[in-house]
C-alpha cells in the first residue's frame, strides 16, 4: 500500500538532511532548491511562472514556510497543495490571504514597496543583470521574436532584491544585449543617451537601489559585486570554472568564487519530489532513492 | 467622456447574436480572464473566427486562447499588449504568433505587465493617463521602438489610440525621480467570462479577479459570457461578492463550459492535455489548419463543439466542489495526491 500524504509528511523528519551523492538527482532538482535556498522566512515573493515557481513552492516547504507568496494574476500568500501551472492557476490561491487582480499586485503590493523578492526568468542576460525576454536580433526584423516582457520588468526592477534562473549558453550570457526588457545595475539612459548605473537613471525614485542580487543556471549561481557586475559564486557539482567560461559570452569574473554548490539534501529531494512536483509535471525524469531511504519511504 | 447618460438595458442573447451584433472588423478588443488557463471568453472569440471577423485590434495585458484563436485565422491586426505568450507550462509562446509577427503580418506593440494593469486602470477611472514607475533603462521606453508611432498610427485620427506611446516626467510634487505617463487604455468592446450573471447584468466571478472590472469599465462597450443566468435577486444577497454592477453592461450571454479549455473556478478546471494539442497544431501551418477544421468549423456550435471534447473528459475536468479545481484530471505523469492541508500549514501555521 502506498503511503498516505499525511504518512509522508510524518517521515520528512525521518529523511537525512545529508547532501545526496551525484547521479541521485537530477540538474534541474539541484536548480529548483538553489531557488528556494534564495527564500528568507520574512520574505514578501513575487515570482514568474515555471521553474521559479516550483522553485519559492519548495522554499514554501522546506526553509522559508511563512514566506509570502504572491502571483501575479492577483494571488496573496497561496498556500498550495497541488503545484500550479500557471500564475493565474486556482491551485495557488489555496488558502490565501486575499485574491484581488493585477492591480493589487503590481500596484499595491509591487509599485507600493511591499515585495522583498522576485524571482524571474530570462532568455539572455548582460554581465550587470540586465535581462532579455523580448527578441533576438534586429528589434523589428527578429530572427526569434520572444514573449516580451510580462511582469519580468516590472518585478525586476521594483523587487528589492531580485533572483533570475536562465539557461547558461554563449549567446545568452552577453556583454550588452540586443534589446533590454529589464535593466540590470547598469542600463541607458534615453534622456541623455548614455549608459549609466541605473542608481543614476532612477535616482530620487524609491527603487534606485532595488535590482539583480542571484543568478541561478544550470552551470553555475552567480552573485553581484560593488558596481553591479556579476561575479560566479558557486559551480554546480561536476561542472569546471573553464567551462562556465567557456559558456559565457564575455569576461567572466571568477576571483571571487566560494566553491562548489551545494548539493541537494535527501530531505530536500524527499520534499521536493513528493510534495511539489509529486505529479511530475515539470520534473519528469526522476532518479530513484538510495535503497535505504526507499525501503524507509515504500516501507 | 460622460459616454454614458443613462443606464441601461443589459439584453440576453445567443453567442452567434452577440458576435454579430458587437463584434466589428477592425474594432479594438479586450479579452478577460489570465493567459489560457483562467476564465478566458474562448466561446466568443471562437465565433468571431467563425463569423470571419478581420482587422482586430487587441489590447491586452497579455495572450490568451483568445488571441491563440483569433492569430490562429489571421484575424489580429494589431496586438497591443505585454506577452506575447498565451499557454503558459502547456506551451509558452505562441508559436503561431511569432510566425505572423515575423512575416510582417500585425502590429505588435510591447508594453510591460504593470504597464498594461495601470493603463486599465486609468480607462476604468476615466483618467486620460496614469503615471507609473514602468522600468526606466528598459527598451520598451525607448523613443525607437513605438510600433503604432512607425505604422503612422499615432496621428488622432483614431481615438482610440495614443499620439504617444509614453512620456517621461519628473514627479512634479514629491520629488520622488522620473516617472513614467502612460496613455489609457480604453477598448471598444470588453469581453470576459464569469461563473454567474443576473438577468440585468450583475456579474460575479470566484477566484482571482485578473483585471476583468478594470477592461469593463474601460470599454465602450461590454459582452458578458456566464456559465449560468441566475436570478438577480440572488445575486443581492451577498452583493460584496459581484464584481461587475449591471449599468455597464450591453449583452448577456449563457455559455455553458465556454470558456474551456481554461478553468472557470468551481465549475471546471484547465485541460492541460487540449492546451499542450493546441500548441503541437500550432508548431506547423497544416497542423494548425487540420485543428482549425476539427476545433472551430467542423462543430455546428459551441454546444457540439462541447460535446466533441467528451463526457469523460468533462467528468475529469469537473472542480472539486470544495477546492475549486479538479484532483481527477491527470496533468503530469501521476495523478494528483489526495491531500487535505498544505505542507507549509501542517507543519508551520500561517
Amino acid at each position: 500500500m502506498a503511503k498516505t500524504m499525511e504518512q509522508l509528511m510524518d517521515l520528512i523528519d525521518k529523511i537525512p538532511d545529508e547532501p545526496a551523492k551525484p547521479g541521485e538527482f537530477i540538474l534541474p532538482e539541484l536548480m529548483a532548491i538553489q531557488i528556494a535556498h534564495q527564500v528568507r522566512d520574512d520574505d514578501i515573493v513575487f515570482a514568474g511562472t515555471g521553474l521559479p515557481m516550483v522553485g519559492i513552492m519548495t522554499a514554501n516547504f522546506i526553509n522559508a514556510p511563512h514566506a509570502l507568496l504572491i502571483y501575479e494574476a492577483g494571488i496573496c500568500d497561496g498556500k498550495t497543495m497541488h503545484v500550479p501551472m500557471s500564475v493565474c492557476d486556482h491551485r495557488a490561491a489555496n488558502l490565501c490571504s486575499s485574491l484581488g487582480g493585477l492591480v493589487d499586485t503590481f500596484g499595491f503590493y509591487l509599485q507600493q514597496g511591499f515585495v522583498s523578492l522576485g524571482f524571474l526568468g530570462g532568455a539572455a542576460i548582460d554581465k550587470y543583470g540586465g535581462v532579455n525576454v523580448t527578441c533576438i536580433g534586429d528589434y523589428w526584423k527578429p530572427t526569434h521574436r520572444f514573449t516580451g516582457s510580462g511582469g519580468n520588468s516590472d518585478i525586476g526592477t521594483m523587487a528589492k532584491r531580485t533572483a533570475f534562473i536562465i539557461l547558461q549558453e554563449k549567446r545568452r550570457f552577453l556583454d550588452r544585449n540586443e534589446y533590454t526588457t529589464t535593466p540590470g545595475w547598469w542600463c541607458w539612459d534615453f534622456k541623455t543617451n548614455e549608459w549609466k548605473p541605473k542608481r543614476e537613471v532612477w535616482k530620487g525614485t524609491p527603487f534606485a537601489d532595488s535590482g539583480p542580487v542571484v543568478v541561478v543556471t544550470n552551470m553555475a549561481n552567480y552573485k553581484f559585486d560593488k558596481n553591479g557586475e556579476i561575479y560566479l559564486d558557486t559551480f554546480h557539482p561536476g561542472v569546471t570554472v573553464d567551462q562556465i567560461k567557456e559558456n559565457c559570452g564575455f569576461a567572466l569574473n571568477v576571483k571571487n568564487v566560494s566553491g562548489e554548490t551545494k548539493k541537494p539534501t535527501y530531505r530536500e529531494l524527499f520534499v521536493l519530489r513528493e510534495f511539489v512536483d509529486a505529479e511530475l509535471i515539470f520534473l519528469p525524469q526522476k532518479v530513484e532513492y538510495p535503497a535505504s531511504l526507499k525501503k524507509l519511504i515504500k516501507g | 467622456m460622460f459616454k454614458r447618460g443613462a443606464t441601461k438595458k443589459a439584453q440576453i442573447m445567443s453567442l452567434e447574436e452577440a458576435v454579430k451584433r458587437y463584434a466589428k472588423d477592425g474594432m479594438m478588443v479586450a479579452f478577460g480572464g489570465f493567459t489560457a488557463f483562467n476564465r478566458n471568453p474562448i466561446a466568443f472569440s471562437w465565433e468571431m473566427v467563425r463569423q470571419g471577423k478581420k482587422n482586430i485590434h487587441v489590447i491586452d495585458r497579455h495572450g490568451s486562447a483568445c488571441t491563440w484563436i483569433l492569430n490562429a485565422a489571421g484575424a489580429i491586426k494589431i496586438y497591443e499588449t505585454d506577452w506575447m505568450g498565451w499557454g503558459e507550462l502547456a506551451g509558452k509562446l505562441d508559436v503561431n504568433m511569432e510566425r505572423t509577427y515575423k512575416a510582417g503580418k500585425m502590429i505588435l506593440e510591447d508594453y510591460s505587465h504593470g504597464a498594461m494593469a495601470m493603463r486599465f486602470l486609468a480607462g476604468a477611472i476615466g483618467a486620460p493617463f496614469i503615471p507609473y514607475y514602468a522600468p526606466q533603462g528598459s527598451d520598451l521606453y525607448n523613443p525607437k521602438y513605438d510600433a503604432l508611432g512607425k505604422a503612422g498610427m499615432r496621428d488622432g485620427k483614431n481615438p482610440k489610440i495614443a499620439k504617444k506611446k509614453f512620456m517621461e516626467m519628473a514627479d512634479p510634487f514629491f520629488n520622488t525621480g522620473n516617472v513614467v505617463l502612460l496613455p489609457a487604455a480604453r477598448a471598444d468592446l470588453a469581453v470576459v467570462h464569469v461563473a454567474q450573471c443576473g438577468e440585468k447584468g450583475t456579474a460575479r466571478w470566484r477566484g482571482i479577479g485578473t483585471i476583468d472590472k478594470e477592461i469593463c469599465f474601460a470599454a465602450d462597450k461590454v459582452v458578458i459570457l456566464c456559465e449560468e443566468i441566475v436570478p438577480e435577486s440572488e445575486l443581492r444577497k451577498n452583493p460584496e461578492d459581484n464584481q461587475i454592477p449591471y449599468f455597464v453592461v450591453d449583452a448577456i450571454v449563457e455559455c455553458p463550459w465556454g470558456a474551456y479549455p481554461s478553468s472557470v473556478p468551481y465549475y471546471y478546471d484547465y485541460d492541460a492535455p487540449f492546451l499542450r494539442g493546441m500548441d503541437a497544431a500550432s508548431r506547423n501551418p497544416e497542423d494548425m489548419k487540420k485543428w482549425k477544421d476539427d476545433w472551430v468549423f467542423s462543430p455546428k456550435s459551441w454546444e457540439d463543439m462541447i460535446t466533441k471534447v467528451g463526457a469523460k473528459r468533462m467528468l475529469d475536468l469537473r472542480a472539486d466542489s470544495t477546492l475549486g479545481y479538479s484532483t481527477r484530471l491527470l496533468r503530469g505523469k501521476k495523478p494528483a495526491p489526495r491531500m487535505t492541508v498544505p505542507l507549509s500549514v501542517a507543519r508551520s501555521g500561517y
